[in-house]
């Protein structure tokens, strides 16, 4: 049987690695992202309205529309956990790598794992086309609505542009500089198809997106294009650098200065920061979808 | 590895913190919701009438710019019900929402003790921050804010194109 989102959202720590790494990058994003980790919370942030009677009836209704496999929400939570139970393996990967580059250790592992800016950047790439999956089962758009989803980035709010923000903080310009949107690209260009192909997370979510593996990857690149403009500004205007962001995660993880793709992977092996805004996002919205139809 | 060490002992510490327990109000909705998605009820259903679907609603909600205000769809596309957002300078306004309610008992009954009209239509307010217009017995036309009052967002129930969604056909 599934979980109900309400037992989803109320199995979320109150306080995790996760929950003070997003609360570090609140600079980027001022007072967006709470965490809410109960289901009457959620429905008042939703309706501003704290009326018991109120609150349960939105409550019960946003469970029914969440069984409701034709609306979609549960394939969009489905799809946020995949993103960091797929992310965790491939971050163990590169840290593996980078300490068989640096430190020797475990040497062995160089040949059999991919550079970790390769890596980074597929695993990166990938990542936003799992939020742009979220956004179309969310809407009832098809898997390829590229430019819906860009152009609702700039309405991104709460638990959504916490996300983009950690992603943009974490998975980009921490690992890969200021540079990021080039490198993502070049490495999307540069995958072999069989190797996006069984890519942990891209197999999990290539069924929801249209056509052959060639097309998978064009969307990906398409993707990746469309909302690289906006989120390039982004990280331009709200100060993410890899300096910005080392000072703020510093009081959590202890970041050395040249050390900063091995941090990204740590966090990415120990942060679950998709699942966690994600499963918040659906609730968010299957409640709102609730308080329109009660 | 020191490093790794570091991230991994706090990772322990956090995840030792305990949290509340989880609430039971909602156990009931869900065990029932549960067993309705697993098996769905065998009854034939009371009409051939379908819910309308979201891409049918879109074009009768207030466009986009009236009032200086944004308007951005957030659910859209799916069967029954549409909603969209109003922001102004990228703060949220209110949320406007078309939903048919076709064969909703209890989304319909509240409509029963509405004292008050818009347009001929009768309205309600749903708790404190929601004002909602029934069209054709069936539609709940809907606008929620926690900043405009009952009044304001009678205003913005007008703006939505109450006699086109009064003449949708019947099916659709």
């Amino acid at each position: 049987m599934t979980d109900s989102i309400h037992q989803r959202l109320e199995s979320l720590p109150e306080s995790s690695l996760t929950t003070h790494v997003l609360g570090a990058l609140d600079y980027i994003v001022p007072g967006e992202w709470q965490n809410i980790v109960r289901f009457d919370q959620m429905i008042q942030s939703v309706t501003g309205d704290s009326d018991e009677a109120l609150t349960q009836q939105v409550g019960e209704k946003a469970i029914a529309l969440w069984f409701d496999e034709s609306l979609g929400y549960q394939r969009a939570a489905q799809v946020f956990q995949w993103v960091d139970s797929g992310s965790t393996v491939a971050g163990a990967a590169a840290l593996a790598n980078m300490a068989g580059t640096r430190f020797e250790v475990l040497s062995f592992l160089t040949d059999v794992t991919p550079k970790s800016d390769t890596t980074q950047s597929i695993d990166a790439a990938v990542k936003l086309a799992a939020e742009l999956t979220a956004f179309c089962l969310s809407n009832g758009f098809p898997g390829d609505s590229v430019g819906d989803f860009a152009s609702s980035l700039v309405n991104a709010g709460k638990e959504e542009k916490m996300r983009l923000a950690a992603w943009v903080a974490l998975d980009c310009v921490l690992p890969l500089g200021p540079d990021f949107l080039r490198k993502v690209m070049d490495a999307v260009h540069a995958v072999e198809e069989s190797e996006l192909a069984n890519h942990r997370v891209f197999r999990l979510i290539a069924d929801h997106l249209p056509g052959d593996i060639g097309a998978k990857k064009n969307l990906l690149l398409g993707n990746i294009e469309s909302a690289g403009g906006y989120l390039n500004g982004f990280a331009n205007e709200q100060g993410v650098t890899q300096g910005s962001i080392q000072q703020r995660i510093g009081e959590y993880i202890d970041i050395a200065d040249d050390k900063l793709d091995l941090a990204a992977a740590a966090i990415d092996l120990s942060t679950n920061y998709f699942e966690h805004t994600g499963i918040q996002t659906v609730a968010r919205r299957v409640i709102g979808r609730a308080y329109a139809e009660i | 590895m020191q490093f790794l060490a570091l991230a991994l002992a706090a990772l322990l510490l956090f995840s030792a913190c305990k949290k509340e327990p989880l609430s039971t109000r909602w156990d009931q909705a869900a065990a029932t919701a549960s067993a309705n998605a697993a098996s769905p009820p065998s009854a034939a259903p009371t009409s051939t009438v379908v819910k309308t679907h979201g891409d049918d609603l879109n074009k009768f909600f207030p466009a986009d710019g009236v009032d200086g205000m944004k308007r951005v769809f957030t659910d859209e596309s799916k069967k029954g019900t549409s909603i969209a957002k109003l922001t102004k300078d990228g703060k949220e306004v209110a949320t406007l929402a078309i939903n048919d309610a076709l064969e909703d008992t209890a989304a319909l009954k509240k409509f029963e003790s509405s004292t008050e009209k818009v347009a001929g239509y009768p309205v309600v307010k749903v708790g404190g921050n929601q004002t909602a217009a029934l069209v054709r017995a069936r539609y709940q036309v809907k606008v929620s804010s926690p900043t405009l009052d009952h009044e304001a967002r009678k205003t913005w129930v007008q703006k939505f194109d109450l006699a086109g969604i009064n003449k949708l056909a019947e099916g659709k």
